[in-house]
């Protein structure tokens, strides 16, 4: 998996190439809008990590640019600017997600992972969190390495909160994955797949842990060591 | 002393004066005007019935003169008649002829020189006016002295002069004070883009500083007025985007060092120094992100049409600050409304705030409490906590920037509650503090529905 990174900086790029390959994903940088128009011509990247800080050009006109002519590259925007209006004009330009300045390497890692398991994108078969992983093909729990097989619906309840690991997954997109668009949704229904898989959960010995944000959703956190 | 101050008021306030002024002097001088020329008429009729009665002078083969004044003329001078009379003298000052009875001189011989109008006081108490002309009959030269009494002057000319004053007196006001209308106006309609331009200056703030005077339809005198205010503007403009292209520069400067120092720090290897240094660094971050917050929202304005779901916002907020409040074992919860709550706003801003709120619960309140964003339909968020409530007397400072209760605490650089203030003021809503009965703050966010 091959990613453009097309930042300014040169000890934050290297830092970044150091990072990312140490998660498994080799960068290519490039210092200008020029040169990242350029590099997108003739290479096919994976993603591309664009900050908009960019000496010869705004990153927004180049994501329009990029988007205009069609490129339908994954771009993870990168930006010290998150003011007010900042995030709503980057992903109106065509981003695919947004991260401001700082940010955890493996945040980055992570969004980048989230782009590419998008319909389409190749990566994204294991899910893991804390000692439990999803295998999101063949549909297999493994926890602390033990095989585990749940019901369809459990499972699909600790995909999504697998891939939102560590943030709310809102309870609508339960709802929407679970009982697909028409479905007759009772209003307790997502609850009790929640609760029955939280006792799962609990009964395998997984080092995970959900919690009701009520109102909003649920948030799947790993448990802290010690 | 009255002062006027606005410039109608100063210009009726002149022409008020120049009205009276005008229509006392106006009369008087036309006044005068016809009497000069009442008087000159006068006596253009004196010297032509001078010149008739020299014409009836007839020279005798004596040297001598007859006055011969035709029958059908004669009553004119009879002193029954009254209207004028005459006398004609020789040159030594002798009387030959007169229409007076008594045969003198009208007025003394020599007292006035050829055309010079005399006046003389009669016995009888009126006036009379009249003149001399030489006239040659004959080799000798003969004075004729006309006169008229005042008591009997033409009676129309005198009607004339007399009701004049009157008559112009009462034209002269109402047309005055129809110029008087028409210059008030005139000024207002000349003064009308003056007020125009009033209303746009009023609406420049902060956020409008591309608001510039027109100058079409402008009075030229105003127009320098109007250059100056435009060319203020235009450096006030000019002082603003600099300041908001500083607040970018600061954003960049600062943040791409903390980018570097944060994947710096992930690099090393796990223990407690590189705990220590990832929450110091997001605690700076944090610190420079609210300081841009502040700085972007001074020249922050929500659009007219701006329109925000209350609800999809603080769902998205209390989701954003989930993770923080479970990592400091606290619970939260979003309540009230479940479907859209329209207001007007503009979601990011709104974001912020209800983040802020949230944020400011989940760090000011103990281990174990609950955190309770509490939507309603009417456009009001309340976030309630559990934690020891705000006092009495910080309840309005609470607000302010850099303002804390214990400056000792690391964590809080009393910006947050700043910020929610000025999204507040930002959509005409309002933020408040309270405490629960059993408890907790209680901070209540005001917006307008849309």
């Amino acid at each position: 998996m091959r990613v453009l990174l097309v930042e300014d900086n040169t000890e934050l790029v290297s830092l970044l190439k150091k990072g990312l390959s140490q998660g498994g994903i080799e960068a290519d940088a490039v210092g200008t809008a020029g040169d990242a128009s350029h590099a997108l011509v003739t290479m096919q990247y994976s993603a591309v990590v664009l900050d908009l800080g960019l000496p010869d050009e705004d990153g927004i006109t180049l994501l329009r640019d990029l988007r205009r002519r069609g490129e339908s590259t994954p771009v993870l925007v990168l930006t010290a600017r998150d003011g007010v209006s900042d995030r709503v004009t980057g992903l109106r330009a065509g981003a695919d997600d947004y991260l401001a300045k700082p940010f955890a390497m493996e945040e980055l890692i992570a969004r980048i992972q989230a782009l590419l398991r998008r319909p389409g994108s190749l990566l994204g078969r294991r899910l893991t969190s804390g000692n439990v992983a999803l295998d999101t093909e063949g549909r297999q729990i493994f926890v602390a390495g033990a095989v585990h097989a749940f019901p369809a619906r459990e499972t699909a309840v600790l995909e999504i909160l697998l891939r939102r690991s560590g943030n709310v997954a809102p309870k609508r997109l339960f709802e929407d994955h679970l009982f697909g668009l028409s479905g007759d949704v009772g209003s307790n229904a997502v609850e009790v797949y929640v609760h029955r898989l939280r006792k799962m959960l609990a009964d395998t010995g997984a080092t995970v842990k959900i919690h009701t944000v009520r109102g909003v959703g649920y948030l799947l956190t790993e448990d802290k060591v010690g | 002393m009255i002062r006027f101050r606005s410039i109608i008021s100063r210009v009726v306030a002149l022409q008020v004066v120049a009205i009276g002024a005008t229509s006392i002097l106006l009369p008087l001088a036309l006044y005068w005007l016809l009497e000069q020329a009442a008087n000159s008429l006068h006596r253009e009729t004196l010297r032509s019935q001078a010149v008739t009665i020299g014409s009836f002078l007839r020279a005798q083969a004596d040297g001598g003169v007859v006055l011969d004044i035709p029958d059908d003329v004669r009553p004119l001078y009879a002193e029954a008649h009254g209207l004028y009379s005459y006398a004609v003298l020789d040159a030594s000052g002798r009387v030959l002829f007169s229409s007076r009875a008594d045969g003198a001189a009208l007025f003394p011989s020599g007292t006035s020189a050829e055309g010079d109008p005399s006046a003389r006081r009669r016995e009888t108490g009126s006036g009379l006016f009249g003149l001399t002309v030489v006239r040659t009959v004959g080799e000798r030269l003969y004075w004729v002295q006309i006169g008229q009494d005042l008591a009997h002057r033409d009676v129309i000319i005198d009607d004339i002069v007399a009701e004049f004053f009157s008559r112009v007196a009462w034209i002269t006001f109402p047309i005055l004070l129809v110029l008087l209308l028409i210059s008030i106006l005139i000024f207002r309609r000349v003064l009308e883009p003056v007020r125009e331009a009033s209303t746009t200056v009023a609406a420049i703030g902060p956020a409008r500083t591309d608001v510039r005077l027109p100058e079409q339809s402008m009075p030229t005198e105003i127009m320098p007025l109007v250059r100056a205010v435009n060319q203020a503007l235009e450096r006030l403009e000019s002082g603003f985007r600099a300041q908001r292209e500083f607040t970018a520069d600061v954003a960049h400067e600062l943040r791409t060092p903390l980018a570097i120092m944060r994947v710096r720090v992930d690099s090393l290897g796990a223990g407690p120094v590189q705990d220590a240094l990832r929450t110091d660094i997001v605690g700076m971050a944090r610190t420079v992100g609210q300081v841009l917050d502040i700085a972007e929202l001074e020249s922050f304005v929500v659009g007219d049409d701006a329109k925000a779901d209350l609800h999809a916002v603080c769902s998205d907020a209390v989701g954003f600050m989930a993770p923080l409040a479970v990592d400091m074992s606290k619970t939260i919860a979003l309540t009230g409304a479940d479907s859209a709550v329209w207001v007007h706003g503009h979601a990011d801003a709104l974001f912020r705030a209800v983040r802020n709120l949230v944020e400011n619960a989940i760090r000011h309140t103990p281990r174990g409490t609950s955190i309770e964003v509490d939507v309603s339909a009417d456009g009001t968020v309340c976030v309630l906590d559990d934690g020891p409530g705000v006092p009495e007397t910080d309840r309005q400072s609470i607000f302010r920037r850099f303002w804390r209760r214990d400056r000792a605490r690391p964590d809080s650089r009393g910006l947050g509650l700043a910020i929610v203030a000025r999204v507040a003021t930002a959509h005409g809503g309002s933020i408040s503090v309270e405490n629960r009965p059993d408890g907790g703050a209680i901070f209540t966010l005001r917006l307008r529905p849309a």
